[in-house]
């Protein structure tokens, strides 16, 4: 049986929980036994959000450092900050857009560029796949659905143990119908942005 | 999660949060009162009761606090009926007095106390160990490791309190309120048979002389309970050899998934321990006989591992037992990485090597902050800019705990809930500083007004600013007893929080925060009298607003004059809707909640224009 842990990080209001019980959903439908963990509380006042979908039979929802099959970064900066938790060998999906912490925009902190962060990936990851969330969300209809964009990316990639048909059907079948148009948008935004990534 | 978790039929398999399973387990259960207050890592379970309260079986309320919470639904249990109180775990302390005497005057329609205890801090001020309540008030423990054990546990420890008319801990921990699984429902039961409440003060008032008689009950009851947790489905045993590994709560998926992970399931013995008060004695007496050593692995304080070192003491059973003092941690959370190095080292096995990544250690922290158009960091701004350093802040607990941060550092001291007024009064009188305390609507009701009345008995020196945003904030938006809106409309009776305060005989001084120039006089004002003096920062939280339609569509502002003649105010108010784009100071438009605030402290900043059509 597929087993895989993915860790989901980004700032409060990114909708990351609303992508991990996507995820979850659609893991459960695949008929594969989930356990996923979140944070509630002092984190949401824009603060980072973690979350986790371990796939397969892990009882434990907490992955340790070195131990994610999958980091799916919604902020760059986020994602850069959870590399630790990767195994040697996984997958990183991540936003190549930022939201800056106060310290950036009261000038105190740097925020790193996204060359540091592949450049720190390579050799480690198996695959790191860097996609313009925000603005791909904004093509499909909102930036709101910038979340669904990098699920649609992780899917194309081969990231998670799921195909992208199965999480176009989560959508239509989990997400509010009035909604349901633009995320499949987004869904297929972010794949393509993988496929471009693998022309180049 | 909508209603389904009411109408979801036996058999169904539904994707639930641990919180809501909970709440389904209790409905399982039979409940019919559910009293609270709500704080993380507990909160989602009252939510969940109080979204669904709208035509439902039980009675539910947001109590005044955790003491009442209990008080209320101690009291539903002597009427007879099956009843849900939950809280955080330093909330028990707050119902500590009541709890303490529960247990002796007993719960006839069934009481289970969920305690949601917080390794790690993730959102409290201390990781205190609940499960020692358990054992402080003769309340037997259950301790879920699943969601699909939320749930079964739930609904069993009702079951057992109304059954054995004794209140049941429920202790979980922020993995488990917070974990996310299937979980398979069963029946919702018919209307439990009603158990009319009898008079019997001998029964149910602890005078000394009953009391005494209520104790030596209560010993009796658990000491016949240890044979139920002897043979509790909960308590499960598996694997082979003489090497044993006992573990509780969430202890148990880490080191499940060790022993997996490592192909070790099977060649060891497993005690896997779900109800773990009254401890199941002889169950573990026969496991520590059938190993030569054995590992105790639980979260926090070695509170297994003290009672079963002396159980082994106490049974004359020669078994090496390792824990704490070995190679486990007492503080924090585990993980399968520690636990499988505790594992590791238990065996007598070198640690594990692990292959991470290595990142830069200084990257920028991305701290927890005061939302845009949060009215306390007006609030905050003007304290400042009257106090400076030369006051002392004694702060409270809610979202404005984050004054705490730069810019404001408007937090010098906290305990508790409801601390603010009294640790900062006895701060001043010990003193004879200035001392400003901070303190939010929700935790004013909750238990800052008994230090408002101090501090007028006694004429403390103090500022008090309450934070009135309308709502109780930092857990989600509950309902408090000031509220004009919930989600389901208009409080009918709202407490008067300017009449309350004027009861306790202060007059005190309202503003609208967000309204610079107003609070500034104000607050020039308050500082220039003494004694105990109250203003009221009122302005309703931006997200609570919106979230009942109550908020005003305003423009977001922006950068209209010279961007570095304003950098002072970003500086000053650091609002997360503030950014520097190309070394350029810009407020982002989709950020900002059009609060107008900034727009006050600078000519340079400007509100935003209507789009030309």
């Amino acid at each position: 049986m597929t087993r895989s842990r993915i860790f989901f990080t980004g700032v409060g209001g990114q909708g990351t929980l609303t992508a991990t019980t996507l995820l979850a959903r659609t893991a459960l439908d695949a008929g594969f036994p989930v356990t996923s963990g979140e944070i509630h509380g002092m984190a949401q006042r824009g603060g980072v959000v973690e979350s986790t979908l371990l796939v397969g039979g892990y009882k434990s929802a907490v992955i340790a450092p070195g131990e994610a099959d999958v980091i799916l970064g919604f902020e760059l900066l986020e994602t850069l900050r959870a590399l630790p938790m990767l195994r040697r060998g996984g997958f990183v999906v991540g936003n190549s857009e930022s939201l800056q912490p106060v310290g950036v925009c009261l000038g105190r902190e740097c925020y790193p560029p996204l060359e540091q962060v592949l450049e720190i990936a390579k050799g480690f990851a198996a695959r790191v796949v860097m996609a313009p969330c925000i603005s791909l969300a904004e093509q499909a209809g909102t930036a709101k659905a910038a979340n669904t964009v990098l699920l649609g990316a992780a899917a194309a990639c081969g990231a998670l143990p799921f195909t992208l048909e199965a999480l176009a059907r989560s959508i239509e079948k989990y997400l509010k119908p009035k909604l349901v148009e633009v995320n499949l948008k987004a869904l297929a935004l972010g794949a393509g942005a993988v496929a471009a990534s693998q022309a180049a | 999660m909508g209603k389904e978790l009411l109408s979801a039929a036996a058999g169904e398999t539904l994707l639930l949060l641990g919180n809501e399973a909970i709440a389904r387990g209790a409905l399982e259960g039979g409940v019919r009162f559910v009293t609270c207050y709500p704080g993380t890592p507990s909160s989602e379970v009252p939510d969940t009761f109080f979204r669904l309260s709208q035509g439902a079986p039980y009675y539910f309320e947001y109590s005044v606090n955790e003491k009442v919470a209990l008080e209320v639904g101690g009291g539903a249990a002597l009427a007879g009926l099956p009843t849900l109180v939950t809280m955080k775990h330093v909330g028990v302390n707050v119902a500590a007095d009541p709890l303490m005497t529960l247990a002796y005057v007993s719960a006839p329609g069934g009481l289970v106390l969920l305690s949601a205890d917080d390794p790690g801090c993730h959102s409290s001020q201390n990781e205190q160990d609940n499960r020692i309540y358990a054992r402080l008030g003769g309340l037997p423990c259950f301790e879920p490791a699943t969601a699909q054990e939320c749930k079964d546990m739930a609904r069993d420890a009702l079951l057992l309190s109304r059954r054995i008319e004794n209140p049941v801990l429920l202790r979980t921990t922020t993995r488990i309120n917070h974990v996310r699984g299937p979980v398979t429902v069963g029946a919702m039961p018919t209307t439990p048979a009603e158990k009319p409440f009898a008079k019997d003060p001998a029964r149910f008032v602890p005078l000394p002389a009953s009391a005494r008689v209520m104790h030596v009950r209560l010993r009796a009851l658990l000491d016949g309970l240890v044979a139920e947790a002897d043979a509790s489905p909960y308590n499960v045993e598996s694997g082979a050899g003489d090497v044993g590994f006992i573990a509780s709560g969430v202890s148990r998926n880490y080191l499940a998934d060790v022993l997996e992970e490592d192909g070790l399931t099977g060649t060891v013995r497993l005690l896997e321990l779900g109800m773990t008060y009254p401890l199941p004695e002889n169950r573990i007496a026969d496991f520590l006989g059938s190993c030569k050593k054995v590992l105790i692995v639980e979260e926090l304080e070695p509170v297994l591992e003290t009672e079963i070192r002396a159980l082994a003491q106490a049974r004359g059973i020669a078994v090496e037992i390792c824990g704490k003092s070995e190679h486990l941690p007492r503080l924090g959370e585990f993980s399968t990485a520690n636990v499988r190095q505790a594992v590791r080292a238990f065996l007598g096995q070198p640690a594990a090597v692990v292959d991470t990544l290595a990142v830069p250690g200084d990257l920028p922290r991305r701290p927890p902050n005061l939302c845009a158009g949060c009215p306390h960091r007006a609030a905050y701004y003007a304290v400042r800019e009257v106090y400076g350093d030369t006051a002392v802040y004694s702060s409270d607990i809610g979202c404005y705990t984050l004054g705490f941060l730069p810019p404001f550092r408007a937090a010098d001291f906290l305990l508790c809930m409801g601390s603010s007024i009294s640790t900062g009064a006895g701060f001043a009188r010990a003193s004879g500083k200035p001392v400003v305390a901070f303190i939010g609507d929700s935790t004013f009701f909750h238990s800052g007004i008994t230090g408002l009345i101090d501090a007028v008995a006694y004429n403390h020196d103090i500022l008090i600013v309450i934070l009135d945003n309308r709502t109780t904030a930092m857990t989600g938006h509950q309902p408090n007893p000031g509220v004009d809106t919930t989600i389901f409309g208009d409080n009918p009776n709202p407490v008067d929080l300017m009449g309350l305060i004027r009861a306790c005989g202060v007059e005190p001084v309202k503003v609208n925060p967000l309204n610079h120039k107003a609070t500034l006089a104000a607050l020039t004002d308050l500082s220039q009298k003494h004694g105990p003096r109250v203003l009221v920062a009122e302005y309703p939280c931006p997200i609570h607003a919106r979230r009942v339609g109550q908020a005003k569509k305003t423009l977001p502002a922006r950068v209209a004059g010279d961007p570095v003649a304003c950098l002072a105010v970003r500086d000053n108010l650091a609002c997360p809707a503030f950014a520097m784009v190309d070394g350029v100071f810009s407020i982002n438009a989709e950020q900002c909640d059009g609060c107008m605030f900034c727009v006050q402290l600078s000519p340079e900043i400007k509100p935003g224009k209507k789009e030309a059509k």
